[in-house]
């Protein structure tokens, strides 16, 4: 709602009179680490940031998973859904 | 009576634990619904976390809550903004009233629908009833396991009101510094709980059943209050002693004794603010007030103040969209836009909902939704957002008044009058007759606030910031407000008052006379032409700048067209526009558009970026571009699509290395020769880092133009922060350092037959025209409703004259030494405008 908000008056104003004073922006998608504990590159057919918190992997074959090594690879939780879709609860991103 | 046994509350998911505190959203973060945790969940079926009743199971399925035998209430809420996706995703197992077992399944939700559709999956377990508790695990849980332990706590007697006359404390001062909110709350209502006389805590004329939780956070108190305590009963007078001494002591909040008020030693005659908008008028004050509204807290069934609570928002919208087509300006209209999105906010509505499920009237549910939330706005530490807070204010306060049926009485003002107010609200003002209005002065507030924005749009003085006992002025009471130096006299003599009476009949007859002549060119009185354009980030506003005389667009702000965005707009639509802006300027106008200019301080969505510990020194403008060249290479096709529809310049925003030029040229080279374009659109530079303007004569060469950007020029070479609330006032663009950069960078591009605009602030202002002039600026790049103001203000001037006062200006010292002799030069060459003369 905030950033909604905010932006309306980033339109509204002149911008250049606004200095904007936002959260620091997500890093990128995920580490090296972790894309080897899903099968490597090759066994991604996309990913996805959602719901703040996930990284959403839809997988070729969901068991080339390694969910030990995820976990190592600092990845909170795992959630295996149908199809081969898997989230990867990455934690808090700042919107 | 005997101690219950310590409850366990079982985790209703398997997942992942979050800390309340950090859940992204206010309400829940605030604790203002209750304490209790969070679980990013790995499973996808609620289970109940204690045996008890279900005692509500919203039709969207998003959300139950369970009160067991004693009274424990805990409500489970899935996801944030949820309640958006109106049930889809949610399957409901169990039915409200039905009685459930601990563990037992209550709702199944689809975790990859609600993922990609909702806000986030993030799930809120909350003790509704108040109860502290202990957290019995860590990071990782499994449905079923133990996960919270409440403190076992004293049944409640029997709720019979006690008899007898109710004694009352005397008034106190709340101290803590968040009101009694969850925490405190709850600790007063423990001790509470521990009298039998029934106990009431009073706030002006509300009252909450000290007992309960959730009636005294209901009072939304805030530090300053006065409160009392009342008790009736046999133990009434123990209590009375004991709560105010807990009251006293903060309730388990460290609170610091209250200071000694010290009435600052204040001129009588004199009241200063900060300018917010210039000009000065003189009048009578007027203060703005709002009525207080009276509230009943119980509703009269939930159906009935649903109803009316939807009444109200559905005619505060229509309100709101008919105030947006009479709106003066595009800010206006935008502004009534986004108190519209306010209204739709799934979360203001879902508390209302909740609190109206609680039987409590429409009316208080929808204050009590945006109170909260105004008063969060206000914490965030940051002033923009402090200011939203006074617009969200606003809209709760149009609502509360459409619920009530309180009708917004025609608000006649007096002649004359100077608006005197803590916070104007963009209502308020809307409904103003602004032809009766001289000036605003105002308490709060500040350069972005709303009664900034509006003054500027009207022409009108204001100024902020002005001690509170500017309140106390008596209604017509004559003063004179000079918002140049921020001053309201309150005992101002005659010669004053004329003077600047007749200053003011003469901006007012200079306005009306400009905009009449906002068609002729922007020539000096020896012949000289400077080009006037327009900074605007929409076709509307193009379309307005055309009308109001500008000559073509100097800054368009492509990155309108991104924000708001989870991914970038398609190519297909990004072209679109840009070729309907070039149809609209048309094929003899010049259209020069700057790329994509985000960064850490003004993030894009679907940019993934580093945080920054200092987003001004990171990644911006076009060193963020050449990091993705992907996102610049898809804009530059898109902005090549409307080539030959205008004169099409293309600029890159934040160059301060060569090297940042040449990439990309090289990039626009590639992108023109792929769409088989003969000639390339013209390229340049804008020169907003120090770096750039001392390097122009390297940069020259290997441009077409420059556009000197201010406000950055300003804050990087004078290295002040223009939001900082102590050097904003000294972080000013009549800085001779900033003036000898442009002068620098003018230079250099003549030298090589490039020319030079400057689409910063300073162009926008009247005084600082001669200056740029002078130093041979060739285009100036202004605020749409300021195109007349600075046509008018060329017209006025010789360019030799303003050739030497440039040169002097560069040897002043300082930036308010500059503006006093652009002053004094302008009271001295300026031809006396001719309504003088009548």
């Amino acid at each position: 709602m905030l950033d909604k908000l905010k932006q309306a008056f980033w339109k509204a104003l002149t911008p250049d009179l606004i200095a904007e004073t936002v959260a620091a922006p997500a890093p990128g998608l995920v580490s090296a680490q972790v894309l080897a504990a899903l099968g490597g590159v090759d066994n991604l057919k996309s990913q996805q940031r959602v719901a703040l918190t996930r990284v959403r992997v839809h997988l070729q074959d969901p068991n080339k998973l390694d969910a030990v090594a995820l976990k190592a690879a600092g990845v909170a939780g795992v959630m295996v859904l149908a199809g081969g879709v898997v989230h990867l609860l990455t934690g808090l991103q700042t919107e | 009576m005997t101690p219950s046994k310590p409850l366990e509350l079982l985790a209703p998911l398997s997942g992942v634990l979050l800390e309340l505190g950090q859940v992204p959203d206010p309400v829940f973060a605030s604790r203002m619904i209750g304490d209790g945790l969070c679980i990013d969940p790995t499973s996808q079926t609620l289970c109940a976390p204690l045996a008890g009743v279900i005692s509500n199971i919203q039709d969207t399925g998003h959300a139950v809550s369970i009160t067991d035998d004693n009274g424990v209430q805990v409500l489970l809420h899935i996801g944030l903004d949820t309640v958006n996706l109106a049930g889809k995703g949610f399957t409901r197992l169990v039915e409200e009233g039905q009685s459930v077992e601990a563990g037992q399944a209550l709702i199944e939700f689809e975790a990859d629908y609600v993922a990609l559709n909702a806000r986030s999956l993030l799930t809120l377990m909350l003790v509704v009833s108040g109860e502290p508790f202990t957290l019995l695990a860590d990071d990782v849980v499994e449905t079923g396991q133990p996960l919270l332990r409440l403190s076992p706590i004293e049944a409640l007697d029997a709720v019979d009101e006690e008899e007898g006359d109710a004694l009352f404390s005397k008034p106190l001062t709340l101290p803590n510094a968040n009101g009694l909110h969850a925490r405190p709350a709850a600790v007063f209502a423990q001790a509470a709980k521990g009298f039998n006389a029934s106990i009431y805590l009073h706030k002006q004329t509300q009252s909450a059943n000290a007992k309960s939780l959730v009636a005294i956070m209901a009072l939304q108190t805030v530090q300053g209050d006065t409160l009392q305590v009342s008790a009736a009963g046999q133990d009434a007078d123990a209590a009375i002693t004991a709560l105010v001494a807990l009251l006293l002591q903060g309730c388990g909040e460290p609170v610091v004794a209250p200071a000694a008020v010290v009435a600052p030693l204040l001129s009588s005659t004199l009241l200063t603010g900060v300018c917010a908008s210039p000009g000065s008028a003189f009048g009578q004050v007027v203060q703005v007030r709002e009525p207080e509204l009276n509230i009943i807290e119980e509703g009269t069934g939930e159906a009935a103040e649903r109803a009316a609570l939807e009444r109200g928002l559905r005619a505060a919208t229509e309100a709101l969209q008919a105030l947006q087509n009479q709106a003066a300006g595009s800010a206006q209209a935008e502004i009534f836009r986004a108190h519209q999105e306010l209204l739709e906010d799934p979360t203001l509505l879902e508390q209302a909902h909740a609190l109206l499920a609680a039987g409590k009237s429409a009316a208080f549910a929808w204050r009590s939704a945006t109170q909260a939330t105004v008063k969060l706005f206000q914490g965030l530490g940051n002033t923009l957002i402090a200011e939203r807070a006074a617009d969200l204010a606003d809209v709760g306060q149009r609502v509360l008044k459409l619920i009530l049926g309180i009708q917004d009485s025609a608000w006649d003002v007096p002649e004359c009058a100077i608006l005197v107010a803590e916070q104007l609200t963009p209502s308020q003002t809307a409904s103003l007759d602004t032809r009766k209005v001289l000036g605003f002065v105002t308490v709060g507030g500040g350069a972005t606030s709303h009664v900034a924005i509006l003054a500027r749009a009207l022409g009108l003085p204001a100024i902020c910031g002005v001690p509170v006992h500017v309140l106390a002025l008596a209604n017509g009471k004559q003063v004179l407000l000079d918002a140049d130096k921020g001053e309201l006299h309150l005992d101002p003599d005659l010669a004053e008052i004329e003077h600047l009476e007749a200053a003011r009949q003469q901006q007012v007859v200079r306005h009306q006379r400009d905009l009449a002549q906002a068609a002729l060119p922007a020539t000096t009185r020896d012949g000289h032409h400077v080009e006037i354009t327009a900074n605007v980030a929409s076709l509307q506003e193009v379309q307005q700048s055309l009308t109001l005389g500008g000559e073509g667009v100097g800054l368009l702000r492509s990155e309108f067209l991104y924000l708001d965005r989870n991914r970038a707009p398609s190519p297909d639509e990004q072209a679109g526009t840009y070729t309907a802006i070039a149809q609209a300027l048309g094929a003899g106008r010049n259209l020069v558009v700057r790329t994509l200019d985000v960064g850490g301080d003004k993030p894009l969505a679907y940019v993934p970026m580093a945080a920054e510990t200092n987003p001004f020194l990171g990644l911006r403008g076009i060193r963020l571009c050449l990091e993705r060249p992907e996102l610049l290479r898809e804009q530059f096709r898109a902005i090549l699509a409307s080539a030959g529809f205008a004169r099409l310049h293309i600029m890159l925003p934040m160059v301060s290395l060569l090297s940042e030029l040449q990439l990309a040229r090289e990039i626009l080279e590639e992108e023109a020769l792929a769409l088989g374009l003969s000639e390339l659109p013209k390229l340049g530079i804008m020169i907003e880092v120090p770096s750039a303007a001392l390097m122009a004569d390297v940069f020259a060469p290997h441009v077409d133009f420059f556009s000197i950007g201010t406000n950055d020029l300003t804050q990087y070479t004078l290295a002040m922060d223009r939001d900082h609330p102590r050097l904003a006032s000294q972080a000013d663009s009549f800085h001779p350092a900033v003036l000898r950069l442009i002068a620098t960078t003018v230079t250099a591009a003549h030298a090589h037959g490039k020319w030079v605009g400057v689409c910063g602030a300073l162009a926008s202002e009247a005084l600082a025209v001669p200056v740029l002039i002078g130093l041979g600026v060739d285009e100036l790049s202004v605020s749409v409703p300021l195109i007349p103001t600075i046509k008018a203000a060329v017209r006025e001037l010789a360019l030799a004259d303003c050739q030497v006062i440039a040169q002097q200006v560069l040897g002043l010292a300082e930036a308010a030494q500059v503006r006093e002799a652009l002053r004094v030069y302008h009271a001295a060459t300026v031809e006396p405008s001719p309504v003088l003369e009548n």
